[in-house]
Parts: C-alpha cells; sequence; structure tokens
C-alpha cells in the first residue's frame, strides 16, 4: 500500500473518490488481501463485466475466495428478493422474466432491508461492504447501499466524472445530495499509477489536471500536452475519413500491447464500419448482442429466404464476404446454366437449402470465414453465434432464439476481454485499458465521456477532432 | 447458541397433534403416565440430534396410519451467526413472536430470527431432514442444515445409560467439552499392526498341524500361497477409534463401573461446561437411579435455580421430589384431548407454586380428588384398598389421586388444580361451607362436589347411614383404641349425660347414632381423626360393612367412584 493511500478497512461510512487509474481496484484488493476475519466482505459493482473484471484481477492476486462474495447490486437485489418475496411485496414472477424490471427489484429489495428486518442476517453474513464504480448507482441502487450501510461497516469507491451511465427509469442517485450526504470523503486517490507503472507518468499528471478542468467545467487544449497526446486535426471534409483510420491503425509500442478505438457512442453501425476497415481491429459489442437475437428470432430454416438472411448476417459479421454474389451463383447453379464449378461454399449452400438444419447454417459461416480475404471484425457475436447454433442442432436441443439468449447471457457473464484492436464507445470500453487509445470524432464527446476516453490509453493518446479545444459539446 | 422455540409434532406414536413453545430453561414435562412425554422427548432428539439416518417402524406412526406422514417441526431461536447466514439459509429464515407463539415466514422488525428443521417420514420409513418456510415449499425448493451447524445444535440425550458420554465415541459429550481432537489415531494403528506382528508368532508356534494341512492342500490344488501358509492376527479385527479411548480413574478403573446416579450427574456435569456449544439437553426420567438428595444436585446442575439458565433442558420425571424443586413456570402440563396434545407452563394457571409444593405428586396424576380433610382423606385411602381386596381398579391405576384439602382451603386449593387443567372434584362435609363463592365457581367450571346429607360431618354420616352391626363395628373399634372409660366419658358428655357406652351397645337408636356421631368428631379428641384411623375403619369396617346404608353414604361414593372411573376412559 503507497503511503498516502487508504486503509478501506477502516473506513466506518465513508467514500474515496477515485479519480481513473489511480490504483482503485489494487485498494480493494490489498484490502481484500489483508481481510482475516471469518465473515466475508461483501463487494459490489454494477455491471457483470466489472465483476468479472473484478473477479479477474482478486484470482490473479490469490485472495482467499471465502474473504469476499463478489456480485452485481442488481443481482444482490434479485436474491434478497427471492428470498423474502413477502417482505419485499413482490411477484416472484417478476424476477424469473428474461427482462426483470430492475427499478421495481431495487425498491423490494429497499422493502426488506428497511426498519431492521434482517439487519441481524445480514451482520451475521458479512462483515462489511465495499461498492465500487458508485458514481453509476441509480438512486434505488443508493438506497439498497444506504440501508446496508446501518449494519455494515461501508466504503464506497467512484469518481462522478466518470458517471457516463444513468439511462432507463431509476435515474442516477445526485452525488452531492445523496452520495455526499450520507458518505463523507474518506480519502481521494491522487497518484496516477496507471500511467506510472506504464512509464507515461507526464501523460499521467496531464490526465489528472484535465480532469480537474473539466470537473469545474473548464475546457482543456490539446495543443498544450505532453507529447503522448497527440492531437489531429479534422475540418469536416472527405479527408477526415482516412486521417481517422490512420489513426485508428497505429501501432502500439510493445508487440503485446492493445490499442482501443473510441467512436460515437449513438452510432453502433459507424463503429462496426471502422473496424471492418481498420486492419485487425474488431468490435467491443454490447452486452445485448441484439442482432444475433434479432437474427436468431427471424430466422426461418424452411423459408425461401433463409440462405439469404444468413449470407447477409455473416456479411455483418466479417470483412470481404459477398452475400449478393453467393445468392445469385446459386440461382444460376439450381436453374443449370452454371459453366463455373461448383465451389465448396456454393454446394453447402445448396445441400442447406435441399435441407436446412442448423447445423448447415452453421457449416455455411464456417465455410464463408474459410473464403481467401474475409476477415472476422466482430468475433464475439459470431462465437455467441457459433454457441447457440451448436446448442440448438442437437437433439432435443433449444430453439434458436432461446439458444441466442442464452449464449448472450453467457456473453453478459463472462465479460468482455481485450481485444488487441478494439473499437467501441466509452461506455463499451469504460473500465477497459490499453497502451494506446484513439478516439476518432473527440468533437461528439462531452465532459465526462471526454474524460473516460482520455484516461483509457496508458502510453498514448491520439484524439482526432476538429478543435483543439474540448470539450464542444455539453 | 440455539435453543428451541417452537415444537410442532404431526402424527407421531401417540401424538396426533402438538405445538408447545417451551421455555428458555428448565422444561420439566409433567403428566400421567401414557401422555407421550418420553415421545415429546423423543421427537426433539430425532428431528434435531445429528444422525444420517434412522430406523422407524410402523408403529411409530400415529394410529399405525402409515398414509399420513409423521412430521416433527423444531423451531429454533437465538441463532448464531453461521445458522442466520443469508448466503446459507436465506431462503429459510423466518420470524418468531415470542409473545403469542406465532412464527411468520419471513423476519420482520420486532420478530426473532428464526429456522424451522423439520423431520418428515412417509409410509416407506425413509426419514428426511430439511429446513422448512413456506416460501422454500412454494417453490419446491429444499435445503438441509450444513452438517457443522446440525451437529452444534444436536441435544445430548442424559437417557438411562450414560456410558457412551464417557469415552469419546461419536456423539459423545467429550468431543464438545473441548477443541482438542484425539491425535491418536496414528498411534492407534501403530499398536495394531505390532499387536499383529507379536500374536504372528505365536500362533506359528501352536498350529503347526493345520498350517501343514492348508499348505499342501492349496499346493496339490494349485492355489497360489506361497511356500509357507501363516496364521496372523485378522486385520481388521484389530482396529481402534476414538470410542477407544475412554476416562478412567486414578487407579486405571474405567468410569464407566461408577454407579448409574454418578455417572448420570458426571454428565450432566459435563453437559454444563459445554453448553456454550451445546445448549440442549435431554433428559429422561431425571431420578433415574439417583437419591433424592442427587435429584436436586443434578437440577441444580442443569441450572433449574439459576435466574439466567445456561441450559435449555427438556426431561420427564415421576418423581414429587423433582417436581417440588421445580419452579411453576418450569412444569409443564402435558394435556390430550381427542385430538390434540396440549403442553403449557404451570404459572399459566396463576399462583400454584404453594399447591405443587405441597401435593408433587398429585401432579402426575389425570384425576384429583380434593378432600376437605383427613378424614374424607382417609376413607377413600381405605375403601380404595377394600376395593382392590376385592378384585377392582384402584384410584392410582385410574390416574386419579386423593389429597388433603386443608380443611377451609379445600375449595381454593381444587380451584387451583382445576386451573392446571386437571379434572377435579371436591368430598367435603357438609356441616358447614367457608366459601360458598368458589364452590360455586369450580361447580360452574365442571368440577364435581360431592358432600353427607345437610349439615352432617363424615362421623355422623357414618353413624346415621350405616347398618347396624357395621356401626357397633364402628364403636367398638374406638372404644378398642381408646378405652371404654373415655368413650364413655365423651358419649356422656356429648348427650348430657342422656347417653352411656353401655346404652348406646343396647340399642342403637337414631337418637343414639346421632350423639355417637356427634361424639366422635370432636376436634381435638375425635376417634378418627388421623388419615391412619379412617382408612383402616374404611378398609375393615366401612368397605366390608356398607350393604345396606342409607342412599345419603352411598350415593356421593359411589357417584364419586363413577367420577373416577370415567376419568380412566
Amino acid at each position: 500500500m503507497a503511503p498516502n493511500d487508504i486503509d478501506l478497512l477502516t473506513v466506518q461510512r465513508g467514500l474515496v473518490i477515485a479519480p481513473a487509474g489511480c490504483g482503485k481496484t489494487q485498494l480493494i484488493v490489498e484490502a481484500l488481501k489483508r481481510h482475516v476475519e471469518p465473515k466475508p466482505i461483501l463487494v459490489l459493482t454494477h455491471t457483470n463485466a466489472g465483476v468479472a473484471a473484478l473477479r479477474n484481477r482478486l484470482e490473479k492476486a490469490k485472495i482467499r475466495p471465502s474473504a469476499f462474495r463478489l456480485s452485481t447490486i442488481d443481482g444482490f437485489a434479485i436474491r434478497l428478493v427471492g428470498m423474502f418475496p413477502g417482505r419485499a411485496e413482490i411477484d416472484l414472477v417478476k424476477l424469473t422474466v428474461e427482462r426483470p424490471p430492475y427499478p421495481e427489484i431495487r425498491t423490494a429489495a429497499c422493502n426488506v432491508l428497511k426498519t431492521n428486518r434482517i439487519y441481524d442476517a445480514i451482520r451475521a453474513t458479512y462483515s462489511r461492504l465495499l461498492v465500487d464504480e458508485y458514481q453509476d448507482c441509480s438512486y434505488w441502487q443508493h438506497a439498497i447501499v444506504y440501508y446496508l450501510s446501518h449494519v455494515l461497516p461501508t466504503c464506497v469507491l467512484g469518481d462522478q466524472l466518470q458517471a457516463i451511465f444513468g439511462f432507463g427509469d431509476d435515474a442516477l442517485a445526485d452525488w452531492q445530495e445523496h452520495v455526499g450526504g450520507h458518505f463523507p470523503v474518506a480519502a481521494e486517490l491522487t497518484t496516477p499509477h496507471r500511467w506510472i507503472n506504464a512509464g507515461a507518468a507526464e501523460l499521467g499528471q496531464w490526465v489528472l489536471a484535465a480532469r480537474g478542468s473539466l470537473l469545474s467545467g473548464q475546457t482543456i487544449d490539446l495543443r498544450q500536452s505532453p507529447s503522448t497526446v497527440e492531437w489531429v486535426q479534422l475540418d469536416g471534409s472527405n479527408g477526415d475519413r482516412p486521417k481517422q483510420l490512420k489513426a485508428g491503425a497505429t501501432k502500439p509500442h510493445t508487440p503485446d500491447g492493445n490499442v482501443l478505438i473510441i467512436g460515437d457512442s449513438t452510432q453502433p453501425r459507424s463503429q462496426q464500419l471502422f473496424a471492418s476497415q481498420i486492419p485487425g481491429a474488431t468490435v467491443v459489442e454490447a452486452v445485448d448482442l441484439r442482432e444475433l437475437v434479432n437474427f436468431a428470432s427471424q430466422l426461418d430454416l424452411t423459408a425461401a429466404d433463409a440462405v439469404h438472411r444468413v449470407a447477409h448476417f455473416a456479411a455483418s459479421l466479417m470483412t470481404g464476404t459477398s452475400p449478393d454474389d453467393l445468392i445469385k451463383r446459386l440461382a444460376t447453379i439450381t436453374s443449370g446454366r452454371s459453366r463455373k464449378d461448383v465451389t465448396e461454399l456454393e454446394q453447402l449452400a445448396l445441400d442447406f437449402q435441399a435441407a436446412p438444419t442448423y447445423g448447415g447454417v452453421a457449416a455455411l459461416f464456417a465455410a464463408i470465414n474459410n473464403q481467401a480475404g474475409v476477415r472476422v471484425h466482430r468475433p464475439a457475436v459470431l462465437r455467441a453465434c457459433f454457441r447457440a447454433l451448436n446448442e440448438c442442432a442437437k437433439a432435443d436441443g433449444p430453439e434458436f432464439r432461446e439458444a441466442a439468449v442464452r449464449a448472450r447471457e453467457q456473453y453478459r457473464m463472462a465479460g468482455r476481454s481485450l481485444p488487441k484492436r478494439g473499437v467501441g464507445s466509452t461506455l463499451l470500453l469504460k473500465g477497459l485499458e490499453a497502451e494506446v487509445c484513439v478516439v476518432i470524432q473527440g468533437d461528439k464527446l462531452n465532459a465526462k465521456n471526454l474524460y473516460v476516453a482520455l484516461t483509457r490509453g496508458s502510453n498514448k493518446l491520439i484524439v482526432c477532432s476538429k478543435s483543439p479545444v474540448l470539450p464542444v459539446v455539453t | 447458541m440455539a435453543i428451541i422455540r417452537k415444537l410442532e409434532i404431526r402424527h407421531f406414536r401417540g401424538i396426533a397433534s402438538l405445538d408447545w413453545c417451551p421455555s428458555e430453561g428448565v422444561n420439566c414435562l409433567v403428566g400421567p403416565g401414557d401422555s407421550c412425554k418420553t415421545t415429546i422427548l423423543d421427537a426433539i432428539d430425532l428431528c434435531l440430534g445429528a444422525r444420517r439416518n434412522l430406523t422407524l417402524s410402523d408403529a411409530d406412526f400415529h394410529s399405525l396410519d402409515v398414509n399420513t406422514p409423521i412430521s416433527i417441526s423444531v423451531t429454533i431461536g437465538r441463532l448464531g451467526d453461521s445458522l442466520k447466514n443469508l448466503e446459507t439459509y436465506g431462503m429459510y429464515l423466518r420470524g418468531f413472536d415470542g409473545k403469542s407463539g406465532i412464527i411468520l415466514d419471513e423476519p420482520d422488525t420486532g420478530l426473532e430470527t428464526v429456522l424451522t428443521h423439520r423431520l418428515c417420514v412417509e409410509a416407506d420409513h425413509e426419514p428426511s431432514w430439511a429446513l422448512y418456510s413456506d416460501r422454500a415449499a412454494q417453490q419446491d425448493q429444499s435445503r438441509g442444515l450444513v452438517w457443522a451447524d446440525r451437529s452444534a445444535i444436536a441435544p445430548t440425550r442424559l437417557g438411562a445409560y450414560a456410558d457412551h458420554n464417557l469415552s469419546w465415541g461419536r456423539a459423545s459429550i467429550l468431543n464438545k467439552v473441548s477443541d482438542e481432537t484425539i491425535a491418536a489415531s496414528a498411534a492407534l494403528a501403530e499398536l495394531a499392526r505390532s499387536a499383529r506382528d507379536a500374536f504372528g508368532q505365536q500362533a506359528e508356534a501352536g498350529l503347526p498341524k493345520a498350517l501343514k494341512v492348508v499348505q499342501s492342500t492349496a499346493a496339490k490344488l494349485g492355489v497360489p500361497v506361497g511356500d509357507a501358509v501363516k496364521a496372523m492376527l485378522d486385520a481388521q479385527s484389530v482396529s481402534f477409534s476414538g470410542g477407544t479411548i475412554a476416562l478412567h480413574d486414578e487407579t486405571g478403573v474405567p468410569l464407566k463401573v461408577l454407579g448409574l446416579g454418578s455417572k448420570r450427574l458426571l454428565v450432566a456435569g459435563l453437559q454444563r461446561a459445554a453448553a456454550s456449544s451445546s445448549p440442549i439437553v435431554l433428559v429422561d426420567e431425571i431420578e433415574h437411579g439417583l437419591e433424592p438428595h442427587r435429584i436436586i444436585r443434578l437440577l441444580g446442575e442443569l441450572g433449574a435455580k439459576e435466574a439466567k439458565p445456561p441450559l435449555q433442558v427438556f426431561m420427564t420425571t415421576h418423581s414429587p421430589v423433582a417436581v417440588r424443586e421445580l419452579d411453576a413456570a418450569q412444569l409443564h402440563l402435558l394435556r390430550t384431548s381427542d385430538t390434540d396434545h396440549f403442553a403449557y407452563p404451570a404459572v399459566s394457571a396463576g399462583d400454584v407454586q404453594g399447591t405443587i409444593r405441597m401435593f408433587p405428586e398429585a401432579l402426575l396424576a389425570r384425576s384429583i380428588i380434593v378432600c376437605e380433610g383427613a378424614t374424607e382423606h382417609g376413607l377413600l385411602r381405605g375403601l380404595d384398598q377394600h376395593r382392590v381386596v376385592n378384585g377392582k381398579i384402584s384410584f392410582t391405576a385410574q390416574n386419579a389421586a386423593i389429597i388433603d384439602g386443608g380443611g377451609e382451603n379445600v375449595f381454593k386449593r381444587a380451584r387451583s388444580f382445576q386451573f392446571l387443567g386437571y379434572r377435579t372434584a371436591v368430598l367435603h362435609d357438609s356441616d358447614k361451607i367457608p366459601t360458598p363463592d368458589i364452590k360455586a365457581e369450580i361447580e360452574a367450571a365442571g368440577a364435581p362436589t360431592f358432600a353427607w346429607r345437610q349439615g352432617c360431618a363424615l362421623e355422623e354420616e357414618l353413624f346415621l347411614a350405616l347398618p347396624e352391626p357395621t356401626a357397633m363395628k364402628l364403636l367398638e373399634y374406638a372404644v378398642e383404641r381408646r378405652g371404654e372409660k373415655a368413650i364413655d366419658d365423651q358419649i356422656r358428655s356429648a348427650s348430657g349425660a342422656k347417653h352411656t357406652l353401655a346404652s348406646c351397645r343396647a340399642s342403637l337408636t337414631v337418637e343414639a347414632r346421632t350423639v355417637l356421631g356427634k361424639a366422635s368428631k370432636a376436634k381435638t379428641s375425635g376417634w378418627y381423626k388421623t388419615v391412619t384411623d379412617m382408612e383402616a375403619v374404611a378398609r375393615d369396617i366401612v368397605g366390608p360393612g356398607a350393604k345396606g346404608s342409607a342412599a345419603s353414604l352411598t350415593k356421593p361414593i359411589n357417584d364419586l367412584l363413577g367420577w373416577i372411573a370415567d376419568g380412566a376412559k
């Protein structure tokens, strides 16, 4: 533990302000390592991805599993409500539907927790509570933690400048009123460990200073920055795209280094396009894998357009395919006018048309992928798609749609791994870090998204924007 | 640590249904024979004991009806942390309201967090132990206690035999007295090996012929046994377990050979020492093998006299000594209706401590006859003895107890027993009724009262009602005891010198009978005032010679006999 850092195990009720890259996770790891009491520490965070990432860190640090219980806040709430449905005043059916009504479940969890109903059981189960990424807490999630903090020593960690979530019916808890009002600041982390460890302390200091400016509503000027920050000037012309693609192709310093490319959050199509055009780049997918579920819902094996749908879905996951050519060739071959030899892929497609099976769909995807010049830029979707197809091709296997939903849930639970060169939005890349971070459209980011983007690269930061002074949107 | 808050038994042996909330310290179950006291102890033992299997038979099902499952639910409170763990037992935590004894399916403010452990046995005799909550049952969820938790709450039974608690075998209290483990297994295994080696050499010398036969037979048949068969100790027969290590006294005599009482006392003491981890004790017939002063000692060791009871004890007793030693709050009376069993603390009947102290043996009966004084008491005892000689069933066998009501207190005392749920009847004189209000009250509450003709004490009734030869024998009994002179004086005095002993002997007129009644009931020099006297009179004179008596004597007695017989049905 660094001398200035705080011992989380001594906080009775408090907030640790943790700017990105300042060793927040390490602080949690250290605390759990020193925790020797028999009862575990309850560690809560927001997303399944966050849970998976933290679990990974804890396993690497060889923290004994009995020292902690790790869960999302919503997962904890669902379990609690499931244990005491009467006190929660909720219909249990709501917990098992495909998309549980989380705001309602959170309120129900508060019904269980309030007025000392099960405080003794909570005290008997956990020794204290740590909540990570507290800036992402909704009002009702905060209420859950608020009630828990009456029984358990509670330390919450977060950084209000990273609060880029906050959608849906349950608004974010107010940082000043709700969070600050209940959790006095116990410490603020000020050492940019991420950059120091990467040998780029100067960049770290600059990012930390930028945070100060953004927090107080001021702008930052990319021209006044260390050499590790590069501004690529855009002008709105057709010439912008080559510049953005070139920036996206920047090589990392080390052979194993990663590159993160941050696109426009509101336009996933544009992110996918960049991924297909930048060599080696792949898409960091949103957890809902919506296109896969849609494809699975709509695919009718016996329909005339089945091959058409499969080929076009494959094209949305891989570059270098030509689905329309394939369809035309099939028509030619079927009508007996083909003069060229039938390729392996074409033969598979013909076989599929004759006897459509889910195994046949998987074989088609594999064959398309095997064609020369084809590259998968959305491997996460393709992998999940294969998994779902394999499941429903089994005897007594589920419907394709159900298999796809299961594959999605597995993906959600597994957490995102960092690709060598990944394209995504700040929402998706938050919590991931790479050697190099490339921001493709800096003008489109507001202060919070900008801050999240600036803090993703530990060695080098490239920002493409028209204005050198950011943010330009509020 | 955990204690029992509520016990719910369904369809187990003699009990069709029982719901009972025991108290924190000593719970002494009191009731007539066959009121299922031991069944309750067994139920707790079977449900909470740390056992993995159980041998039951059809006879364990109520009324032998195997189609209704046996269900024993024990709800435990004062849970330690591991039993309150949300992640392990969250689905099963419930709320207990100590005031009403009601269990709510989920914990709440103001309720104690509890767990219900249930033993279910279906017709196949397969026992299943599991935690129970309505919500888990609705969702078809089921889980048992973690084994460590189950052995931690397992009660210790202080049965008739305490021997197994004096060695370190499984389920011995010695394992709970400390955390130490016996590191002797390696040494024991080594011992077994050397015993085998040592024995092996001796055997060879003693069995040469047999070995030779085996050797040659094996060779002939081609059974591979090598060049020399050996006779050695069977490895499996030489094995030691924790139970092999037992307590011994200074001279090496095993404590198992101590007297029964001493062993039970010692084990109770050990239980006390292990109270922090294992606070529930079951004691069958606490008096078993113990002299009265050691019963008292044992009760003390179990914490019967302590304001903060260290143990939760469930015991049965047939000993008035034990009953007298306990507080009314510690005595739980067991009652049966057609379909239900009830158990409730004696204190719920109000201030009955004095009555319990004075007549502990009566608490063990079902019907209680409260007699106004020693004469009525003696009369009933004597008549009972007379009846038994003539082949009738004794009062005791009909679960009835006769107690002395202490004269003026007779109705008050009867009221106490009535409150305690006993079948109560009163036999009283009719010369004066000290507390008519209470008499009316207990009659209204269903207790019959029996009395002689208006204005008559028992002696007067006897002299008036008995046929002449019998009445004469009654007089002669008194003369024999007190001498002619004394009796004659009393007759003269009672009749204003109108009658004498001689005149009475000559003719038993109604007037003479009245005088004899008056003379015999004198307060200080009454003729039959002790229990012993009246008992003898009733047994030897009244009983055999009652035929032809007036109805004012026979009706109350016959009615009372009928009432007693009704109670035994």
